[in-house]
């Protein structure tokens, strides 16, 4: 008797937990041409001004945001998602704005300095609810292939959008709000002290800052002397 | 004479709007700086980008600067004496009471903020003023509403104070 109605309860909970399972894979959004959107840089953001230019090359992106889904930018109404990798679209939008300057060398014997690219979070992070907060962060090893010696530097972009009702607000507006951040960060990136401050020290025999800058050049104010915290290792620290 | 009421009407309606325009431009760029926080303040890690992200938002809303930019960003060298820092401390942060909240109301057991901000000149690291917010909220919202009631704040006070000294 006892054993009848332990198979019947087991029985019960057993269509319950396969019901579940089954509405919360009709939940999982699908990618569709409708609900993919296509994130790009609206212009090359132009990097800041070297004397004697060095010639980059990116080797390596690398996503280390441990995200499982990492085109998934949004859950919500059917989900949003990107039509490339995060660490494409990064990669795209470094090379776009480096190529603009001519600062991109063909290949990685012919650069300069080589750039392994981590991409440690892209899409949307955690907001107020009241609107779309964009996050693009990724730190940069810089490496001089010749001396074996590498930088790392970070950069981060963020981007605030307002939230939308209609599902094809909703869309424009995160389109918008993830090319703001990307933008945000490659400009971070380009235009930054760290960056500056490593082509400095690792390309000594080659320098890259100008000692007076003439005008209209870029002038490179040094920060509060963060930059020790800034090269920690974002690895280190996860 | 009709004439005349239509431009006497046009001037008292235009010309207030044009004395009442702020001063924009006299600060080429602001950067915001992420703030730090003293021991002690319980705030996740995701809320000082959050802030951080806010008040660029609001600092590019009230329309003060030519440009935001990011922290660590570099500055031509003739625009670095127009430029202003933005750094701040999170001083204090309370999370408040729910129980309280709901029951008594009025502000009791809301949640609470305490910054300190301060502005310097990009150029000299010249002090242009300190600013001391205090935001409040119900511990109902979110801790992004309270990043975001704050940074609205620190916007509206770095651009009273800025016009302020600007005055003499």
């Amino acid at each position: 008797m006892n054993s009848r109605r332990i198979l019947q309860v087991g029985g019960w909970l057993a269509g319950l937990s396969a019901l579940a399972c089954v509405s919360a894979t009709a939940d999982e959004p699908k990618p569709t041409p409708e609900n993919t959107i296509h994130v790009q840089l609206a212009a090359p953001v132009p990097p800041q001004k070297f004397a004697k230019p060095p010639k980059f090359f990116i080797s390596d992106v690398i996503d280390r945001s441990g995200n499982p889904q990492p085109m998934l930018v949004l859950r919500d109404r059917g989900g949003v998602f990107l039509d490339r990798q995060p660490t494409q679209i990064t990669r795209e939008a470094i090379e776009q704005s480096l190529k603009a300057a001519d600062l991109l060398a063909a290949d990685a014997p012919t650069a300069d300095l080589v750039l392994q690219i981590y991409v440690f979070h892209f899409g949307l992070a955690q907001g107020s609810g009241l609107d779309f907060f964009g996050k693009v962060e990724f730190s940069v090893m810089v490496k001089n292939l010749k001396t074996e010696e590498s930088q790392q530097i970070q950069a981060a972009g963020t981007s605030i959008a307002n939230a939308a009702l209609r599902k094809k607000n909703i869309q424009k507006n995160v389109q918008a709000n993830i090319e703001g951040a990307l933008e945000d960060a490659v400009r971070n990136l380009v235009r930054g002290t760290q960056l500056r401050e490593a082509v400095a020290s690792l390309l000594k025999d080659k320098p890259s800052t100008p000692a007076a800058v003439p005008s209209g050049d870029m002038a490179f104010v040094h920060g509060e002397g963060d930059s020790n915290r800034r090269s920690e290792s974002r690895s280190e620290k996860r | 004479m009709r004439i005349f009421t239509t431009v006497l009407l046009a001037t008292l309606v235009v010309a207030p709007r044009v004395g009442a325009k702020d001063p924009e431009g006299i600060y080429k760029t602001a950067e915001a700086k992420h703030f730090t926080r003293v021991e002690g303040v319980e705030l996740s890690p995701a809320f000082t980008d959050y802030l951080y992200a806010e008040l660029r938002n609001e600092l590019t809303k009230i329309k003060f600067f030519v440009q935001v930019i990011g922290e660590g960003e570099a500055v031509e060298d003739a625009d670095a004496a127009n430029s202003v820092v933005i750094e701040g401390v999170i001083t204090e942060y309370k999370k408040g009471n729910r129980a309280a909240d709901a029951i008594i109301g009025f502000g009791a057991g809301a949640r609470s903020l305490k910054l300190d901000v301060n502005l310097t000149r990009r150029s000299d690291h010249q002090n242009l003023g300190a600013i001391k917010i205090h935001v409040r909220v119900s511990p109902k919202w979110k801790e992004e509403v309270m990043a975001k009631a704050a940074a609205h704040d620190i916007a509206h006070e770095v651009k009273k104070g800025l016009k302020d000294k600007a005055k003499g």
